[in-house]
């Protein structure tokens, strides 16, 4: 492991990023939106911003023997890693899912391959605005929060509402064919998800550079 | 070789500027950055680490251009920042568990020696420590792994008399093997009668003076007047030359 995900994961992180990240549990909850989830793991990440700021991490962590940059590589390290392992570990109740809850989800869309595919760009867009706009300041965590939430909260509505829409079922498809065509959102979430912690990386780190701590 | 070298060191804000700071500090040395609050010191030591991003100016710390040497300087560089405590609720052998993954140097042997000899506790939190054990926990961080220049930005406000005198018998201690240096920014002048080899003083966001302690001292006795037996002090000379008279 990283010794920057590693200080992340011992000092940095809010106990409650924790429980945020087992949220995938909530996928046994008969008839529920299930994008709810992804909101959770961007709550569970503003909570970690506004302790570190309490606990002054940011301090510590500039003066560690890395770039000034390295700050905000060590946060985007530890979001990805709270929302694949979030991702990860909801995968065994979407799982059970299928045998214990075969009539499906009534108000949104199933925990499916389209599902992890368009979490993963929510979780994209949500990095990257957040990160390039907490950097401008390393210290507004509620403002940017709220400002990255938009987008986040529009895309979930988005994914939630989608299966409603005619001839859109496949979405929601749990069925072999379904997933067979729902792979390609997948592949495509992975690439958002991929290009925008990158970008979300490239801006922040320049924006940091300039903060004055 | 020098510990530290700035030169021209400039940032602009809206309200102050730090104007074309220059100074060095040979290596086996203590110097003392004095002036009034606002004067500019906490600003030239962040502008030195990196935490605030400096106009212009060029920095070298132990013969290392910075910040294109950046890591190889941090390596080689222990802090302590005043009043910034960072993970108050963490126990120090966590915060020692992960300092130490980023140190190439580390001596977990001289790390635990240092721990007996400043009396430190490491199930302790860090909330629990006095500011003058913060203080010797941050120095025995920066021992362990092999650091050289040493800043210190008011490390003694708001320490007793006692634990400060222990602060700065244990600041020339560290410097006697004439490797290590401390470039060491504070307004409690006193303290740097007793410790400091070198003075610089910064008016304004400018240096006014930069010079070993005799000769500075030295420099400033123009401003005695009949009335004064001794010569100035370190206190004397800030006091007149930063006095303000008011009409109100």
């Amino acid at each position: 492991m990283s010794e920057l995900l590693y200080k992340e994961l011992r000092l940095a992180a809010h106990p409650s990023l924790y429980i945020f990240m087992c949220m995938g549990a909530l996928l046994l909850i008969p008839a529920y939106p299930y994008g709810v989830v992804f909101f959770f793991g961007c709550l569970g990440l503003f909570q970690s911003f506004m302790f570190d700021r309490e606990t002054r991490d940011v301090f510590y962590t500039a003066l560690l023997p890395r770039p000034k940059r390295d700050v905000v590589k060590g946060k985007l390290l530890l979001a990805v890693f709270s929302q694949l392992v979030q991702l990860a570990l909801s995968l065994p109740f979407a799982f059970l899912r299928t045998l214990y809850l075969p009539q499906g989800n009534p108000v949104g869309m199933e925990p499916n391959a389209a599902w992890y595919g368009f979490g993963l760009m929510v979780y994209g867009i949500f990095n990257l605005v957040f990160f390039t706009q907490f950097y401008k300041t390393a210290y507004k965590a509620g403002t940017s929060f709220l400002i990255a939430l938009i987008p986040t909260t529009l895309g979930i509505i988005a994914i939630e509402a989608s299966v409603h829409f005619p001839g859109m079922g496949w979405l929601d498809g749990m069925d072999g064919a379904s997933l067979a065509r729902q792979i390609p959102i997948l592949l495509a979430g992975a690439a958002v998800y991929a290009a925008a912690n990158a970008l979300a990386y490239r801006i922040g780190a320049r924006r940091f550079e300039r903060v004055d701590l | 070789m020098n510990a530290l070298t700035v030169e021209g060191l400039t940032k602009t804000y809206p309200s102050f500027t730090l104007d074309n700071v220059s100074f060095s500090l040979e290596r086996g040395r203590i110097m003392g950055l004095i002036g009034k609050n606002g004067a500019g010191k906490s600003t030239t030591l962040k502008s030195i680490l990196n935490l605030v991003s400096p106009d212009k100016g060029k920095i070298e710390l132990l013969g290392m251009p910075f910040p294109r040497r950046e890591e190889d300087c941090k390596q080689k560089t222990g802090v302590v920042l005043g009043g910034i405590d960072f993970f108050q609720h963490k126990r120090l052998e966590t915060i020692t568990a992960v300092t130490r993954r980023f140190y190439r140097a580390w001596d977990q042997g001289a790390y635990e020696r240092y721990l007996k000899e400043f009396d430190l506790d490491p199930r302790k939190r860090v909330k629990e420590l006095s500011a003058g054990m913060r203080v010797k926990y941050l120095i025995a961080l920066a021992l362990s792994h092999g650091a050289e220049l040493f800043l210190f930005d008011e490390p003694t406000s708001g320490l007793d008399p006692v634990s400060r005198d222990e602060l700065l018998e244990l600041f020339r201690a560290l410097v006697e093997g004439g490797t290590r240096s401390i470039l060491y920014s504070t307004h409690i002048t006193s303290d740097l009668e007793k410790c400091a080899d070198d003075i610089t003083y910064i008016k304004d966001g400018r240096v006014l003076a930069s010079a070993e302690k005799s000769r500075f001292l030295q420099s400033f006795q123009h401003l005695r007047t009949p009335e004064d037996a001794a010569p100035l002090t370190l206190e004397d000379i800030m006091v007149r030359t930063e006095r303000r008279t008011f009409h109100v």
